[in-house]
């Protein structure tokens, strides 16, 4: 199979559009150039779910570095690239996560560390426990093991790092593309009233992502519910004041 | 000088500056990673965090003053630059003077409490006002040290100060004539850089990076054009007050590496100071030892 039907047949399974061809040559030049350096400078969200969190830390510091590789911690999702998942998720935690990923500025990629988060792990009969991550984001790379060690994270990430890249690294925009699927798998954990911050459909639209499976029943049951979001009243709860003694 | 000569000048010092000052961010994050026996980042990593930063599809903005806010925290560094006296080129230097530059240096720190103030975010404000207090700490050194050497000098010219102290050969140096002054200017310096042990307004653990907080984008890529003007403005202005500013390219590279280099090595062993205590360090030994210097030159 040539290297042409081989990128073909993986732009159909992936359903998106890989190498996409521009007129002019040195915007493709530009874009490479973009990618190169997106590939080459990662800022990872310092927020870990789960066990997995503890094979970070020798991964950042001397043993193994990071930072030779252009990956280091960031701390607010504003500011970050990736989003670790290192461990199981429960579904409060996953509340977060998704409140999390959805103010992470694009381009931004998913890691989902440990056994946990692909397929449940050791809390497959737990009740609490989201199972599957990628029915509730889309996830680009997974790496298993009940923990990954260092070596193995940072393969991982390597392998994202290549993804990126080529330009393939783009499950991003899945979630703006299949927006009802990852809304609908949300609601259910959640309920119908589950709503974010974020306007995921404006977002859509914005970047001219939007598909017919962005939207849909679950989206038309977000509509439904969705309150306006108001500023939080500025005041300091639980502070009595002191009697004069 | 030609019209030209100026424009091309005042177009050439701010990109020498960049380059310089991207330099310098490389060597300040090689120097924490040795002293953490780690390898450290590749050659052009703070190439890549800029174009990577500007090059996010998402450019989340919190309104105008957000976005003017890094416009003046970057422009303020970049007129700072025309008023620094490099080898060859002078720029504003002639006209402006050390007391223009302690004025403008304000500005970048202002626009950044201005852009934070409109991200509300309670970190960004925290921090911002730790900023702000740790500024009041080490200005109060800076303005001493600024004083008594434009008093030694005569002049507040920055061409001027190089050009005497050139003539006198190393002998004639600012940190030869006034040791003490030098010594607190270069207390000081750590603190104007922002870095450890001083940069309890970043404190990423607790105010998740403070300032930094809200920004994304193009605006953290602001911040990280702005780190390197910080660095080179801190390393040029102690290299033109005492070291004898550049005689060529060479010299005033590896001194201005120096500058930077040395308060930077030992600083990462700290932890950092909080707001109080850097307030009280500040204006404790580097403004006494100033004073006493002060007494000494002016006898």
């Amino acid at each position: 199979m040539s290297k042409d039907d081989l990128l073909q047949r993986k732009e159909q399974e992936l359903q998106v559009e890989l190498g996409r061809k521009r007129s002019n040559p040195l915007a493709h030049v530009f874009d490479d150039l973009v990618n190169f350096c997106r590939s080459r400078s990662m800022f990872m969200l310092h927020y870990c779910t789960g066990c997995g969190a503890i094979e970070l830390p020798p991964a950042m510091t001397s043993r193994f570095d990071m930072e030779r590789l252009g990956i280091q911690p960031m701390v607010t999702p504003r500011q970050a690239d990736i989003l670790l998942i290192t461990g199981y998720v429960s579904i409060k935690t996953l509340k977060r996560i998704i409140l999390t990923y959805e103010q992470m500025g694009s381009p931004k990629y998913v890691i989902g560390i440990c056994s946990c988060t692909v397929n449940g792990g050791m809390y497959w009969q737990s009740y609490a426990t989201a199972k599957v991550l990628r029915h509730y984001l889309p996830v680009d790379v997974y790496i298993a093991g009940c923990m990954p060690r260092p070596e193995a994270v940072i393969e991982g990430l390597q392998e994202l790092m290549e993804d990126i890249k080529i330009g393939r690294a783009n499950s991003w925009k899945k979630y703006f593309q299949n927006y009802d699927y990852y809304l609908g798998n949300q609601q259910q954990l959640f309920g119908e009233a589950w709503q974010t911050p974020t306007d995921i459909i404006a977002e859509a639209r914005h970047y001219d992502l939007i598909t017919d499976q962005t939207l849909g029943e679950y989206t038309a049951l977000l509509e439904k519910h969705q309150q306006p979001l108001e500023a939080l009243e500025m005041r300091l709860q639980g502070q009595k004041e002191k009697q004069p003694l | 000088m030609s019209v030209t000569h100026l424009i091309v000048e005042l177009l050439l010092m701010p990109l020498v500056a960049f380059v310089v000052g991207l330099g310098m961010v490389l060597m300040m994050r090689r120097i924490a990673a040795r002293l953490q026996r780690r390898v450290g980042p590749p050659f052009l990593q703070p190439v890549y965090d800029i174009m990577k930063l500007y090059s996010k599809q998402t450019q989340i903005s919190h309104g105008l003053v957000h976005e003017i806010g890094i416009i003046m925290a970057v422009g303020g560094y970049i007129a700072a630059m025309t008023l620094l006296p490099v080898p060859g080129m002078s720029g504003l230097a002639d006209k402006g003077g050390v007391v223009t530059l302690a004025y403008v240096l304000m500005i970048p720190s202002l626009g950044l409490a201005l852009g934070v103030g409109q991200c509300a975010n309670p970190n960004g404000s925290i921090g911002i006002s730790r900023a702000l207090t740790a500024m009041l700490a080490y200005d109060i050194p800076f303005i001493l040290v600024i004083f008594g050497v434009a008093w030694v000098y005569g002049t507040t010219n920055l061409a001027e100060m190089v050009a005497i102290q050139q003539q006198g050969g190393p002998q004639g140096w600012g940190f030869m004539q006034m040791p003490l002054l030098a010594l607190a200017g270069l207390l000081t310096l750590p603190a104007m850089m922002g870095k450890h042990p001083y940069e309890i307004y970043v404190a990423p653990a607790e105010i998740a990076t403070g300032p930094m907080v809200e920004m994304s984008g193009k605006f953290m890529g602001g911040l990280f054009v702005m780190q390197c003007f910080q660095l080179y403005t801190v390393g040029v202005l102690y290299t033109t007050l005492f070291l004898g500013g550049g005689e060529n390219w060479f010299t005033f590279l590896v001194k201005i590496f120096a500058v930077v280099a040395i308060p930077m090595s030992i600083a990462y062993v700290f932890p950092r100071y909080r707001t109080e205590d850097v307030l009280r360090l500040m204006w404790k030994w580097p403004v006494l030892i100033a004073l006493v210097g002060l007494a000494v030159v002016m006898k």
